[in-house]
């Protein structure tokens, strides 16, 4: 995956987050990301984080749907598209499900004290990786740059498993964060505006 | 064997049989409130349908009997579990009551059951799949008749402080489920006091009445037709926080309950969310959504994430969006509070501002407020208020300070401890 299109999927993000996403290592992140910023297509705010400008948004467009229609896989992504929209409602009542539980009829934040209820969650996440794997498999086959997404999907699950928490739903490379990065590179390859 | 019940206040069954929806209509009547004619299809008849895959033997009939009897021009047809799952499974409103199309909607109904999201909600939760649900067929009452008529909810007390007070949201020449989506923007029950004080003075009767027999806080679903009052469902408020720990205190004063029971209604955990902050006194609300993470924020609005990241070195922002995604982390980040359109406390901008710990309302419609205003937000009740409001983190602090001392009384410990652990030994005295 490209730096510029790194961003435009997962917003304003520091060099870390770019690079986790491209799969690059940082110095040639920041290398791309001075070139960009030169060529007026990225910019640099306050805290260290890049985000497009207006003409790098146009000119992701312009690559990505060049890339889509050069591989003619447009149909399969809008048809793995449809998978995927089967899967999101289920990914957010499971992160919501992380976060609350109700408790005799009432919801209350789950606190994690009850290792029992966190498993049963954590199990469903993994059978919703490995329904999300064939959708991404589908991806990736059309256009390899998907192909990213399920091992930081996975690798997220297992630093949860390890014992980081914080990796379901709460930090920028949470399962939440790169599922939400997911759906928006689907919209943006395929042009469907929010 | 009998897979249907007509619902009347000789339907003594319990939940289990009746499903709590049902049970709760039966006890109305018993209550001698209005209800609309009803029949309820056993949670049994389901089990039978989930185990064989067809309607069990003689449910046909007993049905278009019972719906007959029903005499209805349009039914309603609803799940009633023996648990609650909230928003989990399939409703049919204003059903021509022919036996092709009532049979099709109970097994709709019963199917429902089995929907993914029924299924992973029951594997969270530790519900045995196998319980079914029971399925109310229900003559129809109309609060888009005409300018007499309109539907509302209704709690005894006020389910966010507590106080003894009616409250909850009306809707003038509506149906209820346009209440229940948030489609369209309701107005506080007092509205009711003063548009249709008739229909309002055998609502606050009914909620009495209702209170004095569970000896608990009521939520009910209620729908006037034509200046006639209805209601179509109850249950205990379950309140939480600050609310449940006023509501005991304030049933054993009256009465109501014994100390020992209120020390024994309030858990541990609603002692800790006693101090969550909440907005204080009256303000100008202008508009209501989802609470999706509890505390209170004041800022000014911010309607795209540039202007909020612009913004924040001046002071705190409100992010306002129609919903969000991964472009408005930025945002969501410098933000100290977040406000949305769309979505439900399962939407993306409810995930992350729980990850974030800021105070958040999700579902808010036509929100009446422009970019850079001050407003404040209540992540607990869902409201949004012009201006800068005061936040408060001990508005039942009196009530708790009565029912810890209680607790200390229940436990005979009075050495300094956390108000959650003095509540929890109280607990564990009485229960021995």
């Amino acid at each position: 995956m490209s730096v510029l299109h790194a961003i435009r999927c997962g917003g304003y993000s520091g060099v870390d987050r770019i690079a986790a996403a491209t799969g690059l290592d940082p110095a040639a992140v920041e290398s791309e990301l001075i070139d960009l910023g030169v060529a007026g297509l990225v910019t640099r705010i306050e805290g260290g984080v890049w985000g497009l400008t207006d003409a790098g948004r146009a000119a992701d467009a312009e690559n990505t749907a060049a890339e889509l229609d050069a591989a003619g896989a447009r149909p399969a992504v809008a048809a793995a598209y449809e998978r995927f929209l089967v899967l999101n409602p289920e990914l957010l009542d499971l992160c919501t499900a992380w976060q609350l539980r109700p408790v005799d009829g009432v919801v209350r934040v789950n606190d994690h004290d009850d290792l029992a209820y966190d498993t049963r969650v954590l199990d469903r996440f993994a059978d919703l990786d490995a329904r999300a794997a064939g959708v991404c498999a589908a991806l990736a086959a059309a256009l390899p740059r998907f192909g990213r997404y399920p091992i930081r999907l996975s690798g997220a699950l297992k630093r949860v498993a390890a014992g980081d928490l914080e990796y379901l739903a709460d930090d920028t490379g949470s399962y939440h964060a790169i599922w939400a990065e997911l759906h928006e590179d689907q919209l943006a390859t395929l042009g469907i505006p929010r | 064997m009998s897979w249907i019940r007509t619902i009347d206040a000789a339907t003594v069954e319990g939940p289990e049989v009746l499903g709590a929806k049902a049970h709760g209509l039966a006890l109305m009547h018993r209550l001698g409130l209005p209800v609309p004619p009803a029949v309820v299809v056993v949670v049994e008849a389901c089990r039978e349908y989930l185990r064989g895959g067809k309607f069990p033997d003689g449910l046909r009939d007993e049905l278009a009997d019972a719906v007959a009897g029903l005499g209805a021009r349009r039914v309603s047809v609803r799940s009633g579990a023996a648990v609650s799952m909230p928003g989990m499974m399939d409703t049919i409103l204003a059903l021509e009551p022919t036996e092709e199309a009532v049979e099709a909607a109970v097994a709709a109904v019963f199917d429902s059951w089995n929907a993914p999201r029924a299924r992973t909600y029951r594997d969270l939760n530790a519900l045995p799949h196998d319980l079914g649900t029971a399925v109310i067929v229900q003559a129809m009452v109309f609060g888009d008749r005409d300018d007499r008529s309109g539907t509302g909810i209704a709690f005894s007390r006020d389910p966010n402080t507590g106080a003894p007070e009616p409250y909850g949201d009306v809707l003038f020449g509506h149906q209820g489920e346009d209440v229940v989506s948030g489609r369209t923007r309701t107005l506080p029950l007092q509205a009711l006091a003063e548009r249709k004080p008739g229909v309002w003075d055998g609502l606050v009767a009914a909620l009495h009445r209702i209170e004095d027999h569970y000896r608990d806080a009521c939520y009910t679903e209620f729908t006037f037709e034509s200046g006639e009052l209805w209601l179509l469902q109850t249950r205990p408020g379950r309140f939480t926080g600050a609310a449940a720990v006023r509501l005991a205190v304030d049933l054993a004063e009256e009465g109501a309950i014994t100390r020992h029971e209120a020390l024994l209604r309030v858990s541990p955990g609603h002692v800790k969310l006693a101090r969550t902050p909440r907005i204080a006194g009256d303000h100008e609300v202008i508009g209501r959504g989802i609470g999706a993470c509890p505390g209170v924020a004041s800022g000014r609005i911010a309607t795209t994430v540039e202007e909020a990241i612009r913004m924040a070195p001046d002071g705190p922002v409100i992010l306002m969006r129609p919903e969000t995604s991964p472009h408005d982390m930025s945002g969501l980040a410098v933000a100290a509070g977040i406000v949305t359109e769309r979505g439900g406390p399962a939407s993306h901008a409810a995930v992350v501002a729980r990850a974030m710990g800021k105070p958040a309302v999700v579902g808010v419609t036509g929100l009446d407020a422009a970019q850079g205003e001050l407003v404040t937000i209540d992540g607990t009740s869902g409201v949004v208020v012009r201006g800068l409001a005061p936040a408060v983190a001990d508005a039942a602090a009196d009530h708790l300070e009565r029912l810890l001392a209680w607790a200390d009384d229940a436990s005979g410990d009075r050495t300094p401890r956390g108000e959650a652990e003095r509540l929890a030994a109280a607990r564990e005295a009485l229960r021995r």
